[in-house]
């Protein structure tokens, strides 16, 4: 026995990528020194499941066997965490599907009768109280380490969401939205990636989800006034999902 | 305060103003009056050559169709003479988007210091010298920014001339000729380059390079008069400034706010790229083992809903009709008290970096004012 436990820590994952997990295990040299692997199936074949200082909580909820773990890992986590996009919004599965219904998407690609069991799929905190949201696609690596020092320090980290056009103006790029009319989702969207799009010329797909107070309608009407039609643009608003009532303002 | 510009002090005649442009910002002490040189375009190779020795040389490159940026160069083939505005305006230069101003531990706390580097910051226009001249005003201002004056100190800034385009309101601003925050200003005359020399500091690094001069003629000054004059009628956008300060208290709650504030995104676009808005957040990022960190300053914009956001999750500037009423009246009037300057210098910047083309300051004025024509632009 320790005398002084390291604080554990759990990685899990429910419906998404695995891409947060990765960057975690990429960066899990740094942590290693300071907490304890209770648990990261991804990585490590040895996982327990008793209490833990924080837990890393990846992927949407789309399945009820997500909704049982997430709740097993709320209960034994005291820092729950949600990481990545699907996590903290409900990534593509959550928005670009949300324009079907469940039980048609299903029988449209397993058949009738099939045993496959699906949810509408939600972000996290749609189910259990969320401490920390750390949103991504994937999450940043410095954001992450932050948030985790803060964490082991018993202190809620500070995130901000800042849109896109910070980081993009921050970097001195020209602005894809004026000078190439691309569909950028830039100033409605958090910003972390670094403005990872525009620095190289493309448009922002709004991957980290809504900034804080995103002006939807005027984004909207922006991108209307440059020819854009109003289903593609509500379908590129949406496809990261961004909830409805960003939209309340808006006709649609 | 003296200018060179040729439309006002109409007592003054025009060798009288040459002589007493000495007002200039507060780094490298000011000569007591300018001294005027010419350089041949012949030569400029030579010039950027000894300057490039002195340290860092930063100029406007092209960085897409549009765009500008003030970039490191090697050569001086590189530098974009048709650059009218920047992305970023040179405040970057003295006033970095991001920057440690920390360290600490369990034990101590420890101020960084910037690395000692001579810089050469070539080919800034009036615009922005004003821009300057008012940061330099606020970063002085006790106690006073150790990280920009001493930026600042080791930069030599270089002005260009300029010709307006269909963006420039520099003259409605009072900033279209230069007064501060250069040491040398050249004047473009076709083949060569008037050179007035402001401050002491420019005058001991020409020193290396005195054999590139000649002397100015008679027939170069007036070169150089014509040159202002001309500059002065090519002006096609502006307002007239004199009510700005009675317009903007009076207008207070005019509908055109509501009007601008549903089109805008909150996106803040339009305060990195103002020569002259300096608001930062700063972020303390902790090590892992808990016992040391750093501060960092990051820009910030108030135009972010968070940025006026305090405990209680009370906002006093909660929508964007009141974030963006509250940029436009500080740049065009909130320092008028105690200062007795406006923060906007005309440079342009946030009229084509908007998005949602709300930050037509000149349209937006004139609408204020009742004048109802259509923008130029």
């Amino acid at each position: 026995m320790e005398t002084n436990p390291r604080p554990c820590i759990a990685v899990e994952g429910l419906t998404g990528c695995a891409g947060e997990l990765l960057v975690i295990l990429e960066n899990l040299d740094k942590l290693l020194p300071f907490v304890r692997v209770a648990s990261f199936p991804f990585a490590q074949s040895q996982n327990d499941d008793g209490p833990v200082d924080i837990a890393f909580v990846e992927g949407s909820v789309s399945q009820p066997h997500d909704l049982e773990k997430l709740k097993r890992i709320r209960a034994k986590a005291r820092w729950l965490v949600a990481v990545g996009n699907c996590a903290v919004w409900g990534c593509v599965q959550g928005g670009a599907c949300a324009k079907c219904k469940v039980t048609d998407m299903l029988e449209a690609v397993y058949g009738q009768h099939s045993e496959i069991q699906a949810l509408e799929s939600r972000p996290l905190d749609a189910y259990v109280n969320v401490d920390v949201k750390l949103s991504g696609c994937p999450i940043d690596k410095t954001q992450f380490l932050s948030v985790t020092a803060s964490l082991l320090k018993d202190h809620l980290p500070y995130i901000t969401h800042k849109p896109v056009c910070l980081e993009c103006k921050l970097n001195e790029n020209p602005c894809v939205l004026i000078e190439k009319n691309l569909p950028c989702l830039g100033p409605v969207t958090a910003a972390g990636c670094g403005a990872l799009c525009p620095s190289l010329g493309a448009a922002c797909y709004g991957c980290w989800g809504p900034s804080q107070a995103p002006q939807m309608d005027a984004m909207a009407t922006i991108l209307s006034e440059k020819g854009y039609e109003a289903l593609e643009i509500m379908n590129r608003l949406k496809t990261f999902g961004a909830p409805e009532h960003l939209f309340e303002r808006m006709n649609v | 305060m003296r200018t060179f510009c040729l439309l006002v002090l109409p007592n003054d005649t025009l060798e009288d103003i040459f002589v007493c442009n000495g007002c200039v910002g507060s780094y490298g002490s000011i000569l007591k009056m300018s001294r005027n040189f010419l350089l041949p375009k012949s030569r400029f190779c030579e010039f950027f050559n000894y300057l490039k020795g002195l340290g860092k040389f930063f100029a406007p490159v092209r960085v897409s169709e549009q765009s500008f940026s003030f970039k490191e160069i090697e050569n001086e083939g590189e530098i974009a003479w048709d650059a009218l505005r920047t992305i970023l305006p040179p405040k970057k230069f003295f006033y970095p988007q991001r920057e440690t101003v920390l360290k600490y531990d369990r034990n101590e706390v420890e101020a960084t210091v910037p690395e000692d580097n001579f810089q050469v910051i070539f080919g800034v226009h009036p615009c922005d010298l004003a821009g300057l001249g008012i940061m330099d005003t606020i970063f002085e201002a006790a106690p006073g920014d150790t990280h920009y004056t001493k930026r600042r100190e080791q930069s030599l800034v270089i002005g260009l001339s300029c010709m307006p385009d269909k963006y420039c309101f520099c003259q409605s601003m009072g900033t279209s000729c230069p007064t501060k925050g250069y040491d040398l200003f050249l004047t473009d005359l076709g083949d060569a380059f008037f050179v007035q020399v402001e401050t002491a500091r420019a005058e001991q690094m020409l020193a290396g390079c005195n054999g590139l001069f000649s002397p100015v003629s008679e027939n170069d000054k007036d070169s150089y008069k014509e040159f202002w004059i001309e500059r002065d009628k090519a002006f096609t956008n502006g307002f007239e400034p004199d009510n700005l300060r009675s317009t903007l208290d009076m207008e207070w709650d005019n509908p055109l706010w509501d009007e601008l504030g549903k089109r805008c995104l909150s996106c803040g676009n339009c305060t990195p790229v103002c020569p002259t808005c300096y608001c930062f957040d700063l972020v303390d990022i902790a090590n892992l083992n808990g016992q040391s960190g750093e501060r960092q300053r990051e820009w910030d914009s108030c135009q972010f809903v968070g940025f006026a956001q305090v405990a209680g999750d009370y906002n006093f500037r909660p929508t964007p009709v009141d974030r963006l009423k509250f940029w436009y009246r500080h740049k065009l009037h909130g320092f008028d008290d105690p200062y007795g300057f406006k923060t906007c210098v005309g440079c342009g910047r946030c009229t084509v970096s908007c998005p949602s083309g709300i930050d037509d300051i000149v349209d937006v004025v004139k609408r204020l004012q009742g004048n109802n024509e259509q923008p130029n632009k």
